[in-house]
Parts: structure tokens; C-alpha cells; sequence
């Protein structure tokens, strides 16, 4: 495979003011994009995605390290010619409409003008802003104006799409809308490389995963291969019927290492060598009915969780051993 | 090269024409130009003069006015609202950009040089006074002093806030307007130093009396726009000049803007 991002070493220090020492966002982020993975750069807010990705378009440079898109050292202007970038909160020129800001995108790759109309009018149709081409971005929610975002990083129909935060802000529908887009994407054989906290959304379209937090690789690889398979206990859900009485619920708890009950409904939590049969057959005696039996696996949450407590620690001890 | 140059500056000129400032000074402009002809009738059959005076004075002023203000938001408000990111992020070269603002700038002075120019002409039309080629050369002139006045808000805005930008461009043009001025004041009272100083400052600062030379000695001739004026030649090589410190500026907010980092 061929690698479309490699980034080695990165460091980045941002001077706030020029008398005071630099701060560091970035300490040590390393990872590789093979050509046509959808890729997720996930952290916490402050973990340093947004700065990784203004290195890797050239919007910063970088303390040290080594970043390379298509094979070339960034920032590339050739190598750009061949990415569509959506920015964190997109601000655009907000006297604009999207098909003109789109045209304007195409006009700064070079695109030619019958390529940039026929190219315009497919992307606001993919992104469905077709009938708000010709408002006014000023006039657009914030959904609308990510989708208009994704449009014009599309206009070019570049190998490499690099979305900063794309899902951030948006309603349950624009999520689903956006999260179709990079699925289509992907199907489409396009490597699509973005940044993301919304955790549901980097499962369902991601296959592969860089966890950072607090400025280092936390985590990295197949989403598949990251996540540990194992059991890790088992969550029993029981519908109870109305005169069930207090006794059987507390044999039930009994035999649990952890209950919740929710309305007529009592759900339990078992260790991985906890006796599910056993529990089964009791709940049986007792006349609830087993509604779900689920073995629980660690998730991507888990994962995030545990990345972002490190981060975090880590951030304190480095605060106290500064003089 | 030119068709992103040219995509820049389209809109820029775009964004600096939806700029409300810029029709408040057209407006007052338009208005201390109708304001001549009670001034002419104030004076005592001097009417040609005052408005030729108050015309050429108008179109300098309010241009360099108008540069200021376009030249320390425009390119400054790309970052504050970072419209700049998704336009960096695209195949062009960062002095690409920085030259596509100025074009745009310049494209946007020119209207409003033209604009200035017409009501100048309105003021001539009611005092019955000719459109001469010194009034041409003198608004050449002007025209050339606000695109230097231009460039030096864009190299201040490359690297200073707007606020501090108009502050410094306003202090270069007041400077630059006394350079004669300065220079006579220092010849022979000052030495050593402090005179070196000095003169190297001045040498810094664009010379933009060359610019607004009515009423000063040009090879020992008075030159006035109300009789004999600058020749093309000098308007040639004002110009010249111009083009040449616009240059400068340009290169060195290119180099500052180069070495930024968009947060």
C-alpha cells in the first residue's frame, strides 16, 4: 500500500507571548495513512488534532519532526493540489453563496470553468444544498455551512480529503448526512483522513484509528485490532412483572456484581466469571423474563477513556515538576 | 499563477466593496468638494484656485484615507476571521495571496480614486474652471501616492493588529508628506550621529512629497497645478519610484506573511 500521510515525530510549540516559554501542544505524534483508508485522528479537546492537521496543510510549521503527503515534505503546494481540506468551524466569506464559493475553491485549483460549474452543481447536490445554492453563506446554519465547506474541499475531486472536526456542532440528521458523505467517499476509493471526539460516528465510518491525547500517541491502528475482543463480563436485562416483590429482587442483586433498576425493568451486571446459567435459571424460578443477555467488550470509549486519563495525568505531573 | 492571483483579487475587490466605510468617505468627500464652491465664494475672486487647491487636496487626502482603511483590515481580517485557512490550504503560494489582496486593494483605490477624480470634476463643472494636464498629472500623482500609501498598511497588517496598523501607516504618511520639510529643518543645525540617524529614517519613511508637489521648487522652479506644473517626465519618474517602494513593501510583508503560523 502506498502511504498517502506520514507524519514522524511531530512537535509543535506555540509562543503566546514573546518573552514567555513556548507551550507545547504537540509532543511526539507519529502515524501513517495508507491510500484509501477512512482514518480518524480521535482525542479529547486540546489533544492536538486540529494542530496535526494545520501542520499537514501547511497553516503552521512544525517545531520538529517530519510530515509527508504523497511521498513529498510539507508544506507541499503540489501535494495540496492533490487534498480537499475542511477546517475546524469552517468561516467563510460570508457574502457568498456556496455555488461561489465553490467556484472560487475551483478557481484556486485550478480547475477549469466548465469543470467547476458541472462539479459545483454535483457537489451541492451531493451535500443538498442544491436549493440553497444561491443564498448567501451569511444566511446558512452551521450544519449547512460544513456541508458547504465539504463541497468546495471536493471541488478539485482530490485523492486525499482532510476534514477537521467535520461532525462537530451538527444535529443528529446533519451527523448522519456528513457521516454518508465520507462513507461515500471511501467507497468511492478515496482516502479520507479526519479529526473527531464524537466516538459513535468514528466506529461506524473509520477503519482505522490514531487515539492522542495531551499532545502524544496514546493508541493506533485497525479499529478491530485496538479494541480487545475478550469478554469482559455480561449484562443481563430482566422484565419484571408487576408483583414481583422486593425479596426476589434482592436474590437477583444477589447474585450480580452490579444492578440498576428502571421501571419495571431490572438490569445486572456480571464479572467475566460470573455464572450466567445460574442467574438465568434463577430468574426463571423467580418468573422474570430474561430480556437480553449481552457479553460486554471493551469499546472505543474504553479505549478514549483510558487515553484521555493518561493524558491527563501526565499533563499534571509535567505541571508540578515545573520550577 | 495569474488565474489564482486573479481569483484573489476578484475577491477582494468583492470584499472591499461591501466595506460601509468606504461610502461614508466617498460621501464626506463628495460633500468637502461642494464645500469648495462656498469657499470660492468666500474668497475674493479666487474661486478657480480654491477649488483647484481644495479638488487635488480632496482626491490625495481621501484616497490615502481610503488605503489605510483598506490596506490594515483586509488582509488582517483574513486571519482574525479565519477565512484565510481554506484559501492557504489550497495549491497556491502564500505571495500569490499577499499579491492577489494588493491587486484586489488596488483595483478597489482605483474606484474610489475615480469616484474622488468625478466629483473633483462636478466642483469644476459649477466654477467653470478647465480640467488641465497638470490637474491630470496631479491626480496621476495622487493616485500613485495612494497605492504607496496602500502597500505600506499591507506590510504593518502583515504581522500588527489593524488598530496598530492604521496608527503606523498614518505616522509614515505624515511623515512621508514632511520630508522636504524635515530635511531643510535639519540641514546645518544637527551633526554627528543624530543627523545620521535622522537622515536614514528619512531615507526609510517613502518620500511622498514627490507626490503633492504643488507649491514646492522642482530644479529651482516654482511648480504649482495654477500655472506651470511637473513635466510627464517627472510624473514618470515619481512613479517610478512609487512602483518601486510599493515593491519593497510587498516583498517584505510576502516574507513576514511566508514565515506565519494561521492558529
Amino acid at each position: 500500500m502506498t502511504a498517502v500521510i506520514e507524519v514522524k515525530g511531530l512537535v509543535k510549540d506555540y509562543r503566546t507571548r514573546f518573552l514567555l516559554r513556548p507551550t507545547r501542544a504537540v509532543h511526539d505524534i507519529s502515524f501513517t495513512v495508507e491510500a484509501g483508508q477512512v482514518f480518524g485522528l480521535i482525542g479529547p479537546n486540546g489533544a492536538g488534532k486540529t494542530t496535526t492537521i494545520r501542520v499537514l496543510m501547511g497553516l503552521i510549521r512544525a517545531t520538529a519532526g517530519e510530515v509527508r503527503l504523497f511521498g513529498q515534505r510539507a508544506p507541499s503546494r503540489k501535494s495540496r493540489a492533490r487534498i480537499g481540506f475542511l477546517p475546524e468551524s469552517p468561516y467563510f466569506y460570508d457574502y457568498l453563496t456556496a455555488a461561489e464559493l465553490c467556484d472560487l475553491a475551483g478557481r484556486l485549483c485550478g480547475v477549469d470553468r466548465a469543470t467547476r460549474r458541472k462539479r459545483t452543481e454535483e457537489l451541492l447536490d451531493l451535500v443538498g444544498l442544491d436549493r440553497a445554492r444561491n443564498t448567501r453563506l451569511k444566511k446558512y446554519s452551521k450544519g449547512m455551512l460544513q456541508r458547504a465547506g465539504i463541497a468546495q474541499a471536493l471541488i478539485h475531486d482530490p485523492d486525499l480529503v482532510v476534514l477537521d472536526e467535520p461532525m462537530s456542532g451538527l444535529d443528529p440528521i446533519g451527523r448522519k448526512e456528513v457521516r454518508d458523505i465520507i462513507g461515500s467517499l471511501g467507497e468511492r476509493g478515496k482516502t479520507v483522513f479526519f479529526s473527531s471526539h464524537i466516538l459513535s460516528d468514528v466506529e461506524t465510518i473509520c477503519d482505522h484509528v490514531t487515539i492522542v491525547a495531551a499532545g502524544r500517541v496514546r493508541g493506533a491502528g485497525a479499529i478491530h485490532e485496538l479494541v480487545d475482543t475478550t469478554t469482559r463480563g455480561y449484562d443481563v436485562s430482566l422484565a419484571l412483572p408487576d408483583d414481583f416483590s422486593d425479596e426476589s429482587i434482592a436474590r437477583l442483586e444477589a447474585a450480580a456484581a452490579g444492578s440498576r433498576r428502571i421501571e419495571g425493568e431490572l438490569r445486572l451486571r456480571l464479572d467475566p466469571e460470573g455464572d450466567v446459567d445460574a442467574l438465568l435459571a434463577l430468574a426463571n424460578e423467580l418468573d422474570a423474563r430474561v430480556r437480553a443477555v449481552e457479553p460486554r467488550h471493551e469499546t472505543l470509549e474504553d479505549l478514549f477513556l483510558e487515553a484521555t486519563r493518561a493524558g491527563r495525568e501526565e499533563s499534571e505531573k509535567l505541571e508540578e515538576a515545573r520550577p | 499563477m495569474i488565474g489564482r492571483l486573479w481569483a484573489i483579487a476578484l475577491n477582494t475587490f468583492r470584499e472591499a466593496s461591501r466595506n460601509r466605510v468606504l461610502y461614508g468617505i466617498a460621501v464626506v468627500a463628495f460633500l468637502m468638494m461642494m464645500m469648495a464652491i462656498v469657499l470660492g465664494e468666500m474668497s475674493l475672486h479666487e474661486e478657480a484656485r480654491v477649488a483647484r487647491d481644495v479638488g487635488i487636496s480632496g482626491v490625495s487626502l481621501f484616497g490615502a484615507l481610503t488605503a489605510i482603511v483598506l490596506g490594515v483590515t483586509l488582509l488582517y481580517g483574513e486571519i482574525q476571521q479565519r477565512t484565510i485557512h481554506s484559501i492557504v490550504s489550497k495549491p497556491l503560494h502564500r505571495f500569490e495571496f499577499v499579491l492577489g489582496k494588493y491587486l484586489g486593494m488596488a483595483m478597489m483605490l482605483t474606484v474610489m480614486v475615480a469616484i474622488f477624480t468625478l466629483s473633483m470634476a462636478i466642483l469644476f463643472q459649477a466654477q467653470e474652471v478647465s480640467f488641465t494636464s497638470a490637474l491630470i498629472k496631479a491626480v496621476v500623482l495622487a493616485y500613485v501616492e495612494v497605492l504607496v500609501v496602500a502597500a505600506v498598511a499591507v506590510f504593518f497588517s502583515s504581522f500588527s493588529s489593524p488598530y496598530l496598523s492604521g496608527i503606523f501607516t498614518l505616522g509614515v504618511f505624515v511623515l512621508g508628506r514632511s520630508t522636504e520639510a524635515m530635511r531643510e529643518a535639519m540641514s546645518g543645525k544637527l551633526s554627528g550621529p543624530l543627523s545620521a540617524g535622522l537622515h536614514s529614517g528619512l531615507a526609510i519613511v517613502p518620500d511622498l512629497h514627490l507626490f503633492s508637489i504643488s507649491g514646492s521648487q522642482v530644479n529651482g522652479h516654482l511648480v504649482t497645478v495654477h500655472s506651470d506644473f511637473v513635466s510627464w517626465g517627472y510624473v514618470a519618474m515619481a512613479s517610478g519610484y512609487g512602483a518601486l517602494y510599493i515593491g519593497a513593501m510587498l516583498l517584505l510583508a510576502i516574507i513576514i506573511f511566508s514565515r506565519r503560523d494561521f492558529v
